[in-house]
């Protein structure tokens, strides 16, 4: 499976905050966006996701086109989003947080909560056993039961990775996974990515952690000023002289 | 005496629906609904008119209800998609809107005269029992809208309309349409105004346009902030302190009997504007703390 | 034909006071990023003060001119209290708070002058004609206090360095934090402001038809309107968008009644919000 990004544009008042950018991402590989502050990373996403309107261009996933597509039909199609910024459920637990992304849930229907309360036990059995499993995956374990509001940054990211899990995404986009998370939690992200890739599911990846992502990403994509600058494998798109002029900067060092 | 605390248990029952059905909207999924009142009116006038046409209690209560429900899913349907503000402000338009067709309507409604003789319920009871059995009817169906509320919380669709309050943009993110569950929501609390707006109509026998003014809609407000956003319970306990205030200044009125009846509303829209600002700044969660959900 | 434009007369003139009206909330909307709903209750302060200030000085400048001093204070006392403590809240927040300080307002003026009209004392005029439309000589006044207030408005806005620097906020909050422009005083000047202009809308509306407690909040709905027609946030568009609805709603009562003239302006808030949010002149605004 293919997300296809053609010609995306997006611009605020005269400024073109994304340009023009074309690319492809295939779900069994690990890609990275880099980039510097405000070069439209996340607008991207956004873009791609369907969480902003862009003002050109076309997105297909598994020759779907979704350029017209609500946020929630792309996520049922297969490609889910985190945010920079963590979107947890301040108020529900860690598990409440990954039982609410579980699909097709018939207790999501008020005449059969009312109606067919066996098969909703049946069915919420179920996606518990789905939900433990994460969390023990996600090594969230301690916190299961607490309200996601409370938990750091880092274990914020990984609930909104669980969820995104839980979905059954097929390619998963992450807005900065690594920023102000931990080095050890970094590891355990990193190596639960790689091992979900191995099990076939696609990631895409903004990160400002060129260290850990270039450990992960097999394919790297550099944007700049809005638009793309650079595309390749990451030993050859961070020895390109633009790539180091632009991104890397004064900053090289 | 008696009578007087009877009479006031029947308003508070009325109150507490209401306040069950915003809180649900409010307290549970976040939707700021500031034309609880177009809901209440739909349900009382719905009753009145019924009745008038000799159809009984047993059909008048849940026809309000439907038709509350009913006259709230165009509304949602196009403008639960809208930001929060906007919906707020989309939501008072639509309470003022219905205030005016009933002003207006005339053939129907009676205009700002209003439609008196409204049958009684349990008519063939007499005084005093004739008000306790309004008082249980009211009781069975807060019971009926709190254990059917309770099944609902615990219940996915509960987890996802508590995950829209916390945040509506993950939603999406994951696949689930929020206003899919937000129009539910907007119709059932909605329904209980309805069904309120119906008992009051039968209680009080006279209904008329200046009954349905926004200042019942955040009375209601009011109420849930003070017993607790998001509490079942927060609903009943902000009602009753709701009505301690409410029927504190009608004692205000027996003390200082220079106080004219016009100058007591002005207290009244005072004391509900005062605890609004109070209680958004100081105490957001209500008088009973944070949200705990059961 | 005459009739009409007869009638588009007279919505022009009330279409200034709402636009007048809408004006405030889109200053406090693209600035305080909040739908302020005591902006109609604030306008019924200033009528009845300008009320006050007539009654006491004979003269109705100075009256209006007490009137727009009592709303830009109240606009003060009412950042001091109560928004300013909630700025790091949620939007929903300042807005429930608002509906609360309208209500304080209201009951504080019920209580004061009681809940009849009151009428500002002007001296009556023969209407006369202009090529054969009728104008009242009153209406005309109203028209030319609105433009005024209007010119001296975007004068502050555009001329001078804190109606720039208000501007700056209003188009982005996070460039105007880092760019070092101290919010603090953007916000009071905002509050002075946005109250003195609602004063005006009152004063204004209170010469146009009575001054009654209810007067302002009946005026919510279609200021509201006329700010998300014209483009929240954008002073112009609430101005242009305020004159268009109440030239429409003078042009439609003939056909839909008196009454519904009101159900115009909701039915043109919903309209615009479905179709265009962003309203005439608004730009995009994005998700982030
Ligand atoms: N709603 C908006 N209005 C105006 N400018 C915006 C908006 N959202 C983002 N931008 C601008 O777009 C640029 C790209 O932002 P973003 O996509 O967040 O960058 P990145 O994720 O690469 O750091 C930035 O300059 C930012 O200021
Ligand atoms: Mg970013």
């Amino acid at each position: 499976m293919t997300l296809r990004i053609r010609g995306m544009t997006k611009a605020y008042g005269g400024l073109r905050v994304v340009d023009d950018v074309s690319f492809e991402v295939s779900s069994t590989a690990v890609t990275g966006i880099i980039g510097p502050n405000g070069a439209g990373k996340s607008t991207l996403f956004s873009l791609v996701t369907g969480f902003l309107d862009g003002d050109a261009g076309s997105v297909s996933f598994a020759d779907k086109d979704l350029s017209r597509a609500s946020p929630m039909a792309r996520a049922r199609a297969g490609m889910v989003r985190t945010f920079q910024v963590p979107r947890e459920f301040t108020h529900l637990t860690v598990r409440e947080n990954l039982l609410t992304a579980a699909p097709n849930q018939s207790g999501e229907g008020l005449l059969d909560v009312f109606l067919r309360p066996g098969r909703i036990r049946q069915e919420e059995e179920r996606i518990r056993a789905e939900a433990d499993a994460m969390i023990a995956f996600l090594k969230l374990d301690r916190v299961a039961d607490s309200p996601a509001g409370g938990l750091s940054g880092g274990q914020k990211k990984l609930v909104e990775l669980g969820r995104a899990l839980m979905t059954g995404a097929r390619l998963i986009l992450l807005d900065e996974p690594f920023a102000g998370v931990n080095p050890v939690l970094i590891e355990t992200i990193s190596d639960r990515v790689r091992e979900l890739n191995a099990r076939g599911i696609g990631f895409l990846i903004i990160e400002h952690d060129l260290a850990a992502l270039t450990k992960l990403a097999s394919v790297l994509h550099v944007m700049d000023r809005g638009r793309l600058i650079a595309s390749g494998a990451p030993s050859v798109v961070l020895s390109d002289p633009q790539v180091r002029d632009a991104y890397l900067g004064g900053a090289a060092a | 005496m008696e009578a007087y605390l009877v009479a006031i248990a029947i308003v508070t029952g009325i109150y507490v629906l209401l306040a069950l059905g915003l809180n649900l909207q409010y307290g549970l999924t976040g939707i700021i609904n500031f034309g609880h009142v177009g809901f209440f009116c739909v349900g009382a006038y719905t009753a009145a008119i019924l009745s008038q046409h000799g159809v009984s209690l047993f059909i008048t209560l849940p026809a309000s209800a439907a038709l509350a429900a009913l006259a709230a899913w165009p509304l949602g349907l196009v403008s639960l998609r809208l930001r929060d503000d906007y919906f707020a402000i989309v939501s008072l338009g639509f309470s003022e809107v219905v205030r005016l067709i009933v002003t207006s309507e005339r053939w129907l409604t009676n205009g700002v005269q209003g439609i008196p003789g409204i049958p009684r319920m349990f008519a063939d009871l007499s005084g005093m029992s004739q008000a306790s059995a309004v008082l249980g009817l009211l009781l069975v169906l807060n019971l009926v809208a709190i254990f059917a509320m309770r099944r609902m919380v615990s219940s996915p669709f509960g987890r996802m309309i508590e995950a829209i309050r916390d945040n509506e943009e993950a939603v999406k993110a994951l696949g689930k349409d929020p206003a899919r569950f937000k129009l539910r929501v907007l119709m059932l609390g909605s329904a209980l105004a309805g069904v309120g707006g119906a008992v009051y109509a039968h209680y009080i026998g006279f209904i008329a346009p200046e009954q349905f003014i926004p200042l019942i809609t955040f009375q209601i407000w009011m109420a849930i902030i003070m017993g607790g956003v998001g509490r079942v319970s927060g609903a009943l306990v902000g009602t009753i302190i709701l009505m301690v205030f409410m029927e504190g200044s009608r004692f205000l009125r027996d003390v200082l009997p220079f106080i004219s009846e016009v100058e007591m509303a002005s207290v009244r829209i005072g004391i509900v504007g005062l605890a609004l600002i109070l209680f958004t700044i100081h105490r957001p969660q209500g008088l009973m703390g944070d949200y705990t959900r059961k | 034909m005459r009739d009409i434009i007869e009638l588009a007369s007279i919505g022009l003139v009330s279409g200034l006071v709402i636009g007048l009206a809408a004006l405030a909330v889109t200053l406090v909307f693209g600035i305080a990023r909040f739908a302020n709903a005591a902006t109609g209750d604030t306008m019924t302060l200033g009528a009845y003060a300008a009320l006050i200030g007539t009654a006491w000085t004979g003269s109705f400048l100075a009256g209006g001119a007490l009137g727009i001093a009592a709303g830009a204070a109240t606009g003060l006392l009412a950042y001091h209290f109560v928004f300013k403590k909630l700025e790091q809240r949620s939007s929903v927040a300042s807005l429930l708070a608002s509906i609360g300080v309208g209500f304080v307002i209201r009951a504080v003026l019920g209580l004061v002058f009681g809940h009849g009209q009151q009428v500002f004392q002007l001296p009556m005029v023969r209407p006369f004609r202009i090529y054969d439309i009728r104008v009242q000589p009153n209406d005309l006044k109203i028209a030319a206090a609105a433009i005024v207030t209007l010119v001296v408005v975007f004068l502050i806005l555009h001329a001078t360095p804190i109606g720039r620097r208000m501007r700056a906020v209003a188009d982005d909050p996070m460039l105007a934090k880092v760019s070092g422009i101290a919010p603090k005083r953007v916000m009071i000047a905002l509050w002075a402001l946005a109250g003195g202009v609602s004063a005006v809308a009152g004063v204004l509306l209170g010469m146009k038809t009575v001054v009654s407690p209810e007067m302002g909040w009946e005026m919510l709905l279609p200021a509201f309107a006329a700010a998300v027609l014209g483009g929240i946030g954008h002073p112009v568009g609430a101005v242009v968008a305020g004159i268009l609805l109440g030239v429409a709603q003078e042009v439609v009562s003939p056909l839909v009644g008196f009454t519904y003239k009101i159900a115009l302006t909701y039915a043109v808030l919903l309209g615009v919000l479905l179709f265009r949010p962003r309203g005439l002149f608004g730009r995009n605004e994005g998700v982030r």
